[in-house]
Protein backbone atom coordinates (compact mmCIF):
# COMPACT_ATOMS: atom_id res chain seq x y z
CA UNK A 1 0.00 0.00 0.00
CA UNK A 2 1.44 3.56 -1.27
CA UNK A 3 1.45 5.63 2.11
CA UNK A 4 1.18 9.59 1.47
CA UNK A 5 3.65 10.15 3.96
CA UNK A 6 6.12 8.24 1.59
CA UNK A 7 5.23 10.37 -1.69
CA UNK A 8 7.12 13.26 -2.38
CA UNK A 9 6.57 15.92 -5.40
CA UNK A 10 8.44 14.67 -8.48
CA UNK A 11 7.76 10.56 -7.54
CA UNK A 12 7.72 9.04 -10.48
CA UNK A 13 5.12 6.21 -11.05
CA UNK A 14 5.68 2.47 -11.72
CA UNK A 15 5.80 3.15 -15.39
CA UNK A 16 3.77 0.46 -18.10
CA UNK A 17 4.98 -0.61 -21.09
CA UNK A 18 2.27 -2.57 -23.64
CA UNK A 19 2.53 -5.05 -25.71
CA UNK A 20 2.38 -3.96 -29.58
CA UNK A 21 -0.96 -2.84 -30.54
CA UNK A 22 -2.79 -5.13 -33.26
CA UNK A 23 -5.64 -4.62 -35.26
CA UNK A 24 -7.82 -7.48 -33.55
CA UNK A 25 -7.17 -5.22 -30.20
CA UNK A 26 -8.41 -2.75 -31.54
CA UNK A 27 -11.87 -4.96 -32.49
CA UNK A 28 -12.25 -6.28 -29.52
CA UNK A 29 -11.57 -2.51 -27.72
CA UNK A 30 -14.38 -1.64 -30.47
CA UNK A 31 -16.56 -4.16 -29.50
CA UNK A 32 -15.54 -3.82 -25.24
CA UNK A 33 -16.03 0.17 -25.91
CA UNK A 34 -18.86 -0.13 -27.92
CA UNK A 35 -17.21 2.46 -30.24
CA UNK A 36 -17.73 1.29 -33.59
CA UNK A 37 -16.35 3.94 -35.53
CA UNK A 38 -15.20 2.06 -38.80
CA UNK A 39 -11.85 4.10 -38.32
CA UNK A 40 -10.46 1.77 -36.27
CA UNK A 41 -11.24 -1.47 -37.54
CA UNK A 42 -11.66 -1.40 -41.03
CA UNK A 43 -8.86 -0.27 -43.09
CA UNK A 44 -10.74 0.89 -46.49
CA UNK A 45 -12.86 2.84 -44.99
CA UNK A 46 -10.14 4.56 -42.17
CA UNK A 47 -8.25 5.46 -45.87
CA UNK A 48 -11.11 7.08 -47.13
CA UNK A 49 -11.19 9.19 -43.78
CA UNK A 50 -8.10 10.31 -44.94
CA UNK A 51 -6.05 8.46 -42.88
CA UNK A 52 -3.03 5.95 -43.57
CA UNK A 53 -4.97 3.19 -41.68
CA UNK A 54 -6.88 2.07 -38.95
CA UNK A 55 -6.21 3.96 -35.83
CA UNK A 56 -6.33 3.09 -32.04
CA UNK A 57 -9.27 4.15 -30.47
CA UNK A 58 -8.20 7.54 -28.13
CA UNK A 59 -9.63 5.55 -24.89
CA UNK A 60 -7.55 2.62 -25.57
CA UNK A 61 -4.76 5.22 -24.58
CA UNK A 62 -6.57 6.45 -21.89
CA UNK A 63 -7.42 2.77 -20.47
CA UNK A 64 -3.85 2.06 -20.79
CA UNK A 65 -3.09 5.15 -18.72
CA UNK A 66 -5.62 3.85 -16.01
CA UNK A 67 -4.23 0.26 -16.11
CA UNK A 68 -1.17 1.65 -14.79
CA UNK A 69 -2.72 4.59 -12.11
CA UNK A 70 -4.80 1.44 -10.42
CA UNK A 71 -2.10 -0.56 -10.74
CA UNK A 72 -0.30 2.21 -8.33
CA UNK A 73 -3.17 3.12 -6.18
CA UNK A 74 -6.90 1.75 -5.50
CA UNK A 75 -9.49 2.62 -7.77
CA UNK A 76 -11.69 4.17 -5.12
CA UNK A 77 -8.96 6.17 -4.53
CA UNK A 78 -9.44 8.22 -7.75
CA UNK A 79 -11.35 11.62 -7.47
CA UNK A 80 -10.86 12.58 -10.99
CA UNK A 81 -9.29 11.55 -13.93
CA UNK A 82 -9.11 13.66 -17.45
CA UNK A 83 -6.71 13.39 -20.86
CA UNK A 84 -6.13 15.26 -23.81
CA UNK A 85 -5.43 12.98 -27.17
CA UNK A 86 -2.24 14.75 -28.23
CA UNK A 87 -1.50 12.10 -31.26
CA UNK A 88 -2.40 9.10 -33.38
CA UNK A 89 -1.85 5.80 -32.25
CA UNK A 90 -1.78 2.78 -34.97
CA UNK A 91 -1.26 -0.75 -34.87
CA UNK A 92 2.39 -2.25 -33.58
CA UNK A 93 2.67 0.77 -31.96
CA UNK A 94 4.23 -0.11 -28.68
CA UNK A 95 2.93 2.36 -25.94
CA UNK A 96 4.32 2.78 -22.85
CA UNK A 97 2.65 4.70 -20.30
CA UNK A 98 3.95 7.18 -17.47
CA UNK A 99 3.46 9.24 -14.65
CA UNK A 100 4.71 11.46 -11.92
CA UNK A 101 3.45 13.58 -9.17
CA UNK A 102 3.09 16.76 -9.37
CA UNK A 103 1.37 17.96 -6.34
CA UNK A 104 1.08 17.09 -2.76
CA UNK A 105 -1.42 18.72 -0.85
CA UNK A 106 -4.34 18.47 2.33
CA UNK A 107 -7.35 20.52 3.18
CA UNK A 108 -10.57 20.11 4.85
CA UNK A 109 -11.55 17.41 2.46
CA UNK A 110 -8.50 14.91 2.95
CA UNK A 111 -5.10 14.42 1.62
CA UNK A 112 -4.68 14.73 -2.30
CA UNK A 113 -1.75 14.00 -4.62
CA UNK A 114 -2.06 15.41 -8.37
CA UNK A 115 -0.31 13.21 -10.98
CA UNK A 116 1.03 13.99 -14.69
CA UNK A 117 0.14 10.92 -16.62
CA UNK A 118 1.61 10.45 -20.27
CA UNK A 119 1.30 7.82 -22.92
CA UNK A 120 4.03 7.56 -25.86
CA UNK A 121 4.56 5.64 -28.57
CA UNK A 122 8.28 3.64 -29.28
CA UNK A 123 9.95 7.09 -30.72
CA UNK A 124 8.64 8.80 -27.73
CA UNK A 125 5.79 10.73 -29.49
CA UNK A 126 2.97 11.67 -26.91
CA UNK A 127 -0.31 10.31 -27.40
CA UNK A 128 -2.50 11.34 -24.73
CA UNK A 129 -1.55 13.36 -21.04
CA UNK A 130 -3.56 14.26 -18.28
CA UNK A 131 -4.37 14.78 -14.69
CA UNK A 132 -5.34 12.36 -11.95
CA UNK A 133 -6.30 13.39 -8.34
CA UNK A 134 -5.70 10.54 -5.72
CA UNK A 135 -7.04 10.64 -2.39
CA UNK A 136 -5.65 9.14 0.47
CA UNK B 1 -21.46 22.92 -39.85
CA UNK B 2 -22.90 23.02 -35.80
CA UNK B 3 -26.18 23.71 -34.90
CA UNK B 4 -25.70 26.19 -31.78
CA UNK B 5 -28.95 26.02 -31.09
CA UNK B 6 -28.14 22.82 -29.41
CA UNK B 7 -25.85 24.78 -26.80
CA UNK B 8 -26.93 24.31 -23.21
CA UNK B 9 -29.70 21.43 -24.55
CA UNK B 10 -30.35 18.08 -23.01
CA UNK B 11 -30.01 15.28 -25.80
CA UNK B 12 -31.82 13.11 -23.44
CA UNK B 13 -31.26 9.84 -20.82
CA UNK B 14 -30.56 6.16 -21.27
CA UNK B 15 -30.05 3.37 -18.56
CA UNK B 16 -27.33 0.78 -18.55
CA UNK B 17 -26.90 -2.13 -16.45
CA UNK B 18 -23.18 -2.84 -15.48
CA UNK B 19 -22.82 -6.22 -16.34
CA UNK B 20 -19.47 -8.33 -14.92
CA UNK B 21 -18.60 -9.53 -18.89
CA UNK B 22 -18.51 -5.66 -19.96
CA UNK B 23 -15.89 -5.14 -17.04
CA UNK B 24 -13.99 -8.15 -18.16
CA UNK B 25 -14.21 -7.41 -21.86
CA UNK B 26 -12.76 -3.96 -21.59
CA UNK B 27 -9.91 -5.38 -19.06
CA UNK B 28 -9.31 -7.81 -21.92
CA UNK B 29 -9.04 -5.36 -24.98
CA UNK B 30 -6.56 -2.75 -22.77
CA UNK B 31 -4.81 -5.69 -21.40
CA UNK B 32 -5.79 -4.75 -17.91
CA UNK B 33 -4.45 -8.03 -15.96
CA UNK B 34 -5.10 -6.60 -12.57
CA UNK B 35 -7.31 -8.93 -10.87
CA UNK B 36 -9.48 -6.77 -8.66
CA UNK B 37 -11.52 -6.22 -11.51
CA UNK B 38 -12.07 -9.97 -12.64
CA UNK B 39 -12.08 -11.61 -9.34
CA UNK B 40 -14.64 -10.74 -6.58
CA UNK B 41 -12.93 -12.09 -3.87
CA UNK B 42 -9.39 -10.51 -4.16
CA UNK B 43 -11.80 -7.32 -4.66
CA UNK B 44 -13.71 -7.95 -1.58
CA UNK B 45 -10.17 -8.41 0.38
CA UNK B 46 -9.20 -5.10 -0.85
CA UNK B 47 -12.23 -3.24 0.78
CA UNK B 48 -15.04 -3.58 -1.96
CA UNK B 49 -18.12 -5.53 -2.14
CA UNK B 50 -17.80 -6.89 -5.12
CA UNK B 51 -15.40 -5.94 -8.37
CA UNK B 52 -15.17 -2.25 -9.19
CA UNK B 53 -15.60 -0.55 -12.70
CA UNK B 54 -12.21 0.39 -14.13
CA UNK B 55 -11.48 3.57 -14.62
CA UNK B 56 -12.56 4.16 -18.30
CA UNK B 57 -15.93 2.09 -17.94
CA UNK B 58 -18.26 4.85 -18.14
CA UNK B 59 -17.27 5.16 -22.05
CA UNK B 60 -18.90 1.91 -21.77
CA UNK B 61 -21.51 3.00 -20.11
CA UNK B 62 -22.32 5.66 -23.02
CA UNK B 63 -21.60 3.88 -26.23
CA UNK B 64 -23.57 0.64 -25.40
CA UNK B 65 -26.13 2.50 -23.18
CA UNK B 66 -26.74 5.11 -26.02
CA UNK B 67 -25.98 4.00 -29.22
CA UNK B 68 -28.10 6.72 -30.68
CA UNK B 69 -25.03 8.70 -30.12
CA UNK B 70 -23.66 8.78 -33.48
CA UNK B 71 -27.11 10.56 -34.72
CA UNK B 72 -27.12 12.63 -31.81
CA UNK B 73 -23.28 13.96 -33.13
CA UNK B 74 -25.05 14.18 -36.69
CA UNK B 75 -27.71 16.15 -35.40
CA UNK B 76 -25.85 18.78 -33.51
CA UNK B 77 -23.63 19.27 -36.62
CA UNK B 78 -20.53 17.24 -36.13
CA UNK B 79 -19.19 15.91 -39.29
CA UNK B 80 -18.57 12.21 -37.76
CA UNK B 81 -16.65 10.89 -40.80
CA UNK B 82 -13.27 13.28 -39.08
CA UNK B 83 -14.16 13.77 -35.70
CA UNK B 84 -11.51 13.33 -33.34
CA UNK B 85 -11.68 12.55 -29.76
CA UNK B 86 -10.16 15.69 -28.24
CA UNK B 87 -10.32 15.44 -24.41
CA UNK B 88 -12.17 13.33 -21.91
CA UNK B 89 -12.82 14.26 -18.46
CA UNK B 90 -14.47 12.20 -15.23
CA UNK B 91 -15.18 12.72 -12.31
CA UNK B 92 -16.02 10.13 -9.71
CA UNK B 93 -18.37 10.03 -6.52
CA UNK B 94 -19.16 6.78 -5.83
CA UNK B 95 -17.38 3.15 -6.80
CA UNK B 96 -19.56 1.10 -9.56
CA UNK B 97 -20.75 -2.17 -9.10
CA UNK B 98 -22.08 -4.72 -11.27
CA UNK B 99 -25.79 -5.07 -10.89
CA UNK B 100 -25.72 -1.37 -10.62
CA UNK B 101 -28.54 0.35 -12.94
CA UNK B 102 -27.24 3.83 -14.24
CA UNK B 103 -29.01 6.54 -16.27
CA UNK B 104 -27.34 8.71 -18.46
CA UNK B 105 -28.12 12.18 -18.76
CA UNK B 106 -26.21 14.26 -21.69
CA UNK B 107 -25.99 17.93 -22.24
CA UNK B 108 -24.29 19.92 -24.78
CA UNK B 109 -22.31 21.78 -22.36
CA UNK B 110 -20.39 23.93 -25.04
CA UNK B 111 -20.17 24.43 -28.80
CA UNK B 112 -17.81 26.47 -30.22
CA UNK B 113 -16.71 27.10 -33.95
CA UNK B 114 -13.38 28.68 -35.25
CA UNK B 115 -11.46 29.16 -38.11
CA UNK B 116 -9.23 25.87 -37.69
CA UNK B 117 -12.18 23.53 -36.16
CA UNK B 118 -15.39 22.53 -34.48
CA UNK B 119 -15.02 21.68 -30.99
CA UNK B 120 -18.31 20.30 -28.74
CA UNK B 121 -18.36 19.19 -25.43
CA UNK B 122 -21.13 16.65 -23.96
CA UNK B 123 -21.38 16.51 -20.54
CA UNK B 124 -23.39 13.54 -18.99
CA UNK B 125 -24.22 13.20 -15.72
CA UNK B 126 -24.25 9.63 -14.53
CA UNK B 127 -26.94 8.45 -11.49
CA UNK B 128 -27.50 5.68 -9.50
CA UNK B 129 -31.30 5.82 -7.98
CA UNK B 130 -30.81 9.82 -7.00
CA UNK B 131 -27.19 9.51 -6.53
CA UNK B 132 -24.61 11.11 -8.66
CA UNK B 133 -21.92 8.74 -9.35
CA UNK B 134 -19.72 10.25 -12.46
CA UNK B 135 -19.84 13.03 -14.05
CA UNK B 136 -17.73 12.64 -17.16
CA UNK B 137 -17.56 15.13 -19.71
CA UNK B 138 -16.54 14.48 -23.86
CA UNK B 139 -14.72 17.08 -26.26
CA UNK B 140 -15.45 16.36 -29.57
CA UNK B 141 -13.28 18.58 -32.69
CA UNK B 142 -13.62 18.36 -36.23
CA UNK B 143 -10.65 20.18 -38.11
CA UNK B 144 -12.02 22.84 -40.17
CA UNK B 145 -11.32 22.71 -44.13
CA UNK B 146 -11.69 19.50 -45.37
CA UNK B 147 -15.94 19.47 -46.27
CA UNK B 148 -15.86 17.67 -49.25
Amino acid sequence: MISFENITEGFELPSLKKEPITQLQLIRYAGASGDFNQIHTVPEYAKQAGLPGTIAHGMLSMGILAQMITNWVSPKQIKTYSVGFKGIAKPDDILTAKGFVKKKYENENGKFIECKVSVEDQNGEAKADGKVIIKF
Amino acid sequence: MLDSSYQGKSLGSYTFEIERGKIKELCLAIGDTNPLFFDKEYAQKEGYKDIPTPLTFPTVINFWGNPDIWNQMIKVGIDIKRLLHGKEEYEYLATLYPGDVVKGDTVVETMRSSTAMDMVTFKTTYTRGEEVVVIAKMTIVVPQGGEK
